[in-house]
């Protein structure tokens, strides 16, 4: 018998009984969904930090008062607020002054919480902080309308003001580009807004577009200091992608000696390079991994238990039909194909469905939350886990029919 | 075989094939000292007791014989649903008793054409599909399966009722699709098992004659029944009680 036959009498025997077959897909259906859901939300995860990476660039480090280590507990955090030092602007200029392999750097310092307001609008709460003209060239900051500031204006410190496309919507409504060159009040002084960064959404429902970056020394003239919430850090890049490790390691050198630290003591500052990020990515989704595909599993492993149960009820009903089929010359390779077929057909229509829910879910979770992402592997894969717990659910049944004996079967109603 | 099985019926059957020869080349169907033993519990039932007999190419043979004599047993053996528990069945002159499932499915496919009192009719498909399946399962490309189908259909009167279900069809209409199914695939034998026990008289006048006209165009046929008007109608009867063969007599 050709597999064709055999798959259309699979999906004959399924369609007729379609409500049995859509309720026992159910368990199925909501353990493909929900492994497909985290799956993409693990992609969609791995994907944004990747792109982050690949935008902030491979050959980019940042220096700053904190390790990653420093955070693991408690007693750390208390240790490293006593032994690590702020930077200063000076540690800047030390380590541009000396550093042979470093390409650009530039000092930031963390933001601060303001009102802004344009007559009427106003925006609250809105992250703002301070940064050189070069960390634009570092970060790659993508420009929607105008410019970012220049080197000179940071000298100055101009009060001229770069925003996120959500700063922009709320305080000029006919539109972001209206915004260039207009005044707008941060913590009560007037800025004149020079440039607009280009949207980037939201991520972990965390807008990305709502925040202003002022020069360095305008930011440290006008919120008190690069104190307290305010401290410096440092981004910089290396000439190039095969001396990243040695300028990270000679930009720790020289920190090191300008802080006299002894060869057995720890850093007093952190550096934090893509293979930190990544590697505390991987440290963060271990856990996760297991838990996606424990939960999911267990409804799964319900799935097949409940097709094995209906395939068994299946060929009880069906004893009369097999047998009439072995009268007729079916061969028990055929019957076992006809009922493994069937489960295989029926649980790859459940992951076939699972996928397309995940699929809808992960568009709507993309829309509102985080950008998920589903790639065709973990689709692929999905469906062949999907045919497999058919070939687990369904061959004990297949066997079964298939060894019936043809009068018992025939006798049988 | 050995001689012990040889002689072991305690009633010597009216016909023995003798001397014991290995199987008649020239049969269509040969059986040698046929035992079927059912195991019911600790209890053995023996359906038949060594029954031996030919049947030549060509033949309309009745089987008759009182409720529970063996006949549906003999039946199945002859159509290879079932196997014997001592004896040799011949058929085309191959040895069926040595045949494993799957060679025994072959030949339930291309050699025997099945009719059994209840039909056997699957509920869910229509005529046609019902006479395509032994095709299907004999490997036939669909366009030819169709084709052939609607024959067979044609060949029973049923040309107008193909896509029909069968519980869209009157007990005779179903009986000749069953006919139809079991003529399809040209087999060597059409085996009949009560094939009027379901239907009115009328209706089995009709399918008797049928099956009068199969004969007639070459068809080798054999019919359990225990009515005597249909045991009259074929050419030879074979009278069964409690697993023997009492009487063997040609009756044209
Ligand atoms: N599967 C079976 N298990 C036990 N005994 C059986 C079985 N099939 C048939 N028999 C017995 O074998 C004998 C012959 O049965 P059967 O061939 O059906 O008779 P008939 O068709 O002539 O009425 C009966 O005594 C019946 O009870
Ligand atoms: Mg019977």
């Amino acid at each position: 018998m050709k597999f064709i036959e055999t798959l259309k009498l699979a999906i004959a025997a399924i369609w007729a009984h379609k409500l049995r077959s859509a309720l026992t897909l159910l368990g199925m259906i909501i353990g493909v969904t929900a492994f497909v859901v985290v799956v993409s939300l693990i992609q969609g995860f791995n994907r944004y930090i990747d792109e982050k990476i690949a935008g902030i660039g491979s050959k980019s480090f940042t220096v700053q008062r904190f390790n990653f280590e420093d955070f693991k507990d408690l007693d750390s955090i208390a240790a490293a607020q006593r032994r690590n030092k702020e930077l200063t602007l000076d540690d800047l200029e030390y380590l541009r002054a000396r550093a042979t392999l470093i390409d650009k750097i530039g000092a930031k310092a963390r933001a601060s919480r303001s009102l802004v307001k344009r007559e009427s609008k106003f925006a609250e709460d809105v992250p703002v902080d301070g940064s050189m003209a070069v960390i634009a060239e570092i970060d790659n900051t993508n420009i929607a309308e105008g410019r970012f500031f220049t080197e000179s204006e940071n000298d100055a410190a101009m009060r001229v003001a770069f925003i996120g496309m959500d700063v922009a919507n709320a305080l000029f409504p006919a539109g972001a580009s209206t915004a260039i060159g207009q005044e707008i009040s941060i913590a009560g002084l007037p800025y004149r807004v020079i440039g607009i960064a280009e949207a980037k959404g939201t991520v972990f429902g965390i807008p990305q577009d709502n925040f202003i970056t002022l020069p360095l020394k305008t930011y440290g003239n006008n919120f008190g200091g690069f104190t307290r919430n305010r401290l410096l850090y440092f981004q910089a890049t290396s000439k190039t992608d095969d001396t990243f490790v040695d300028a990270v390691d000679e930009a720790r050198f020289l920190l090191r000696a300008r802080r006299r630290l002894k060869a057995e003591e720890k850093d007093n500052f952190g550096i934090v390079t893509p293979d930190a990020i990544t590697g505390f990515r991987d440290r963060l989704l271990g856990p996760t991994y297991i838990v996606a595909i424990a939960v999911p599993g267990i409804a799964l492993l319900v799935g097949a238990i409940v097709i094995m149960n209906i395939m068994l009820v299946s060929v009880t009903e069906r004893t009369k039909e097999i047998g009439v089929r072995k009268s007729l010359g079916a061969r028990q390779m055929d019957i076992l194909k006809q009922f493994l077929v069937e489960a295989v057909t029926l649980s790859a229509i459940g992951g076939g469905i699972g996928v397309l829910l995940a699929w809808i879910i992960g568009t709507i979770l993309t829309a509102i939350f985080f950008p998920t992402y589903l790639s065709i592997g973990a689709i692929l894969f999905t469906v062949f886990v999907s045919g497999g717990i058919g070939v687990a659910a369904g061959v004990f049944p297949a066997w079964k029919a298939a060894r019936l004996d043809p009068i018992e079967a025939l006798r049988s109603d | 075989m050995s001689d012990a099985t040889l002689t072991s019926p305690a009633v010597e059957p009216v016909v023995q094939p003798e001397p014991p020869r290995p199987h008649d080349a020239g049969s269509l169907i040969s059986m040698r000292n046929i035992w079927k033993t059912y195991e019911m519990g600790s209890e053995k039932v023996h359906a038949l007791h060594g029954v031996s007999f030919d049947i030549p190419k060509g033949e309309y043979i009745a089987i008759i014989g009182p409720s529970g004599s063996g006949k549906s047993t003999l039946m199945n053996l002859i159509g290879c649903l079932d196997t014997p528990s001592q004896g040799e069945y011949w058929l085309n002159a191959k040895n069926v008793s040595e045949m494993d499932d799957d060679e025994l499915a072959r030949i339930r496919n291309q050699e025997v054409g099945f009719v059994f009192q209840t039909f056997n009719l699957l509920a869910r498909a229509t005529a046609l599909h019902n006479v395509e399946l032994p095709l299907i399962y004999g490997g036939v490309s669909s366009a030819q399966r169709h084709e052939m189908a609607k024959k067979a259909l044609a060949a029973v009167d049923l040309t107008d009722r193909m896509m029909h279900r069968p519980n869209e069809l009157s007990g005779g209409q179903r009986q000749r699709v069953a006919i139809a199914r079991a003529l399809v695939n040209h087999p060597s034998i059409l085996l009949a098992d009560e094939p009027t026990g379901a239907l009115d008289s009328r209706t089995s006048m009709e399918i008797m004659d049928l099956f009068e006209r199969l004969h007639s165009e070459g068809n080798t046929i054999i019919v359990v029944t225990h009515e005597p008007d249909v045991a009259a109608r074929a050419h030879r009867v074979v009278s069964i009680r409690d697993g023997l063969i009492e009487k063997d007599e040609k009756s044209r």
